[in-house]
């Protein structure tokens, strides 16, 4: 299956120009720290850095990404390095709404299941007022309403907030907004990391 | 590591642990600062319990309680930003994407789950039972002693389910999940094994929902208390306050790489239920988690205790087979 329309889902791609005198060995010598990590596997091979990650740590600058490719190429202009990276994070998140959404939809059909609230009930007793203590009255709290005054909540009102599905569509709208976030967040924290890493001396 | 004798227990002998409140940081900064973070906690929690003693009726319901708790949560997640605990423990994308995921499933399907088995139903099936008059004497006493009752017995049951997953294998199977976040933001309470969330979701809150207001107030104390158990935030906590009340400090000693240090601290908000039963270890920990700090995914996080069980049953019952084989026949 051809990925190649989606696939920006989850991929990020970018290029950073490097300095005339700078070789693939130089810079991936600058680069090397940030594959030093916990969970994180990587070979060199001639112009090329390829790394993966499993269970990176919280705290690693690149944990978004479980593998890319890193590569030193010569462009028009001088060096070149592109990178390539896959993240499952990325994608779990763009697919999250979907999961919430799904959800909802259960949610309502749980409620369309549950059986019809049954109506006819035995009066029930008349209520006493509740009793304040007199320190709540000294300090002015509101006293608390009458049972018959209040609004009694009825067996069908009960069931629509007991199988709302607002929240889930809440839920699937943060998902959305957040992967819109990491979407452009990600790919502008790892090129700026790279051209820190790329910009010390070793 | 030589670890620190706390009681009967060496602490901080597998991983540091900073007990003890002497060597625990302040805030630093200037005296605006200093100020904010010092009353903020005793300050918030005071506002919240005016608040829900004070509010008219028609104000005082569990949607304005929902709306608050998101409130102080986004405020609290914006003094993670200002006021930082650790470096090491600053969010990510990653982390909140990861901390909402099961901040998500606790209003979703945990709630959707909870219609049928959670504490309620359960609690409705013993009052429709036993015809108890939902302990109408209750209502006699002042409504702020009401609010910390029911937050209190609530603690008193979440420490005893707590220590009860610390201490009893199939239950810390799904606890055991929790214990490998590697560090403490104000979401990270979410995040566990769906089967843990349900189970310390249980409560005996149900047995009071017949007084409004007390029941609001003592989500007051578990807001104005509890949420500071995962946060990275550095507080100067007064001294009364960590006497009586779980701090961060409190709960990173519970989250710590230090097995000892991780079966202490175990009320949710009250740790002076702690020190009544000898459980309470004071001071603070950075270096959290499980096998030296690995974070687990959250496919991982949904199964572990599935596979884990399953491991640990066949090891059980398949060695005494497998011992027998090695012996063989006798000549």
């Amino acid at each position: 299956m051809n990925l190649r329309f989606i696939d920006w889902i989850w991929n990020v791609q970018g290029s950073l120009p490097l300095s005339a005198q700078t070789s693939s060995e130089e810079a991936f010598d600058r680069l090397a720290p940030l594959f030093r990590q916990v969970g994180t596997n990587y070979e060199r091979f001639q112009n090329q850095l390829r790394f993966a990650k499993k269970d990176p740590a919280a705290q690693d600058k690149m944990a978004v990404f479980e593998q890319g490719l890193l590569q030193v190429e010569q462009g028009e202009a001088g060096p070149v390095l592109t990178y390539h990276m896959r993240s499952r994070a990325l994608l779990l998140c763009f697919l999250a709404p979907l999961l919430f959404l799904a959800f909802g939809q259960l949610t309502i059909f749980a409620g369309q299941m549950e059986k019809a609230p049954v109506t006819a009930k035995a009066p029930e007793k008349p209520k006493a007022a509740l009793p304040m203590h007199p320190i709540d009255q000294w300090l002015g709290a509101p006293a608390p309403e009458k049972p018959d005054a209040k609004k009694k909540e009825s067996a069908a009102e009960k069931k629509a907030k007991k199988f709302s599905p607002t929240a889930a569509y809440v839920f699937a709208g943060i998902f959305a907004a957040l992967y819109l976030i990491g979407r452009f967040l990600e790919p502008w924290l790892v090129r700026r990391l790279f051209l820190r890493q790329l910009a010390l001396e070793v | 590591m030589q670890g620190v004798r706390v009681g009967k227990r060496i602490i901080g002998a597998d991983a540091p642990v900073n007990v003890g409140w002497d060597n625990v940081p302040r805030v630093e900064g200037g005296p605006v600062k200093q100020f904010i973070f010092t009353y903020f906690q005793p300050a918030a929690l005071f506002a919240l319990l005016a608040f829900w003693y004070y509010a008219p009726n028609d104000i005082a319901k569990a949607s304005t309680g929902i709306w608050i708790g998101i409130g102080f949560r986004v405020l609290l997640l914006a003094l993670e930003w200002v006021n930082p605990r650790f470096e090491s423990w600053q969010l990510t994308w990653k982390e909140l994407a990861t901390d909402l995921f099961y901040v998500g499933l606790g209003y979703t399907i945990l709630r959707l789950v909870d219609n049928y088995i959670g504490d309620d139903v359960m609690i409705e099936a013993i009052q429709s039972h036993f015809h108890w008059d939902k302990l109408t004497w209750f209502v006699t006493l002042p409504l702020i002693l009401q609010g910390f009752l029911i937050a209190f017995i609530f603690d008193f049951g979440q420490y005893w389910m707590h220590r009860g997953m610390h201490n009893w294998y199939p239950l810390w199977l799904t606890h055991s999940v929790h214990h490998y976040i590697t560090q403490l933001n104000i979401n990270k309470g979410a995040v566990g094994n769906p089967v843990e969330l349900f189970l310390i979701g249980l409560g005996v809150g149900g047995f009071f929902d017949f007084m409004p207001r007390a029941f609001l107030i003592a989500g007051a104390f578990r807001l104005g208390i509890g949420t500071y158990q995962h946060i990275n935030v550095r507080f100067n906590t007064p001294v009364w306050w960590r006497f009586l009340f779980n701090t961060t400090e409190h709960h990173s000693i519970h989250h710590s790489q230090d097995y000892e240090a991780t079966r202490s601290n175990y009320a949710g908000d009250f740790i002076i239920i702690d020190r009544i039963f000898g459980t309470c270890v004071d001071g603070e920990a950075e270096l959290l988690g499980m096998e030296g700090g690995r974070r687990m995914s959250i496919g991982e996080q949904m199964t572990y205790p599935f596979t884990e069980g399953w491991k640990t049953l066949k090891g059980k019952f398949s060695r005494p087979m497998a011992a027998s084989a090695e012996l063989g026949p006798a000549e």
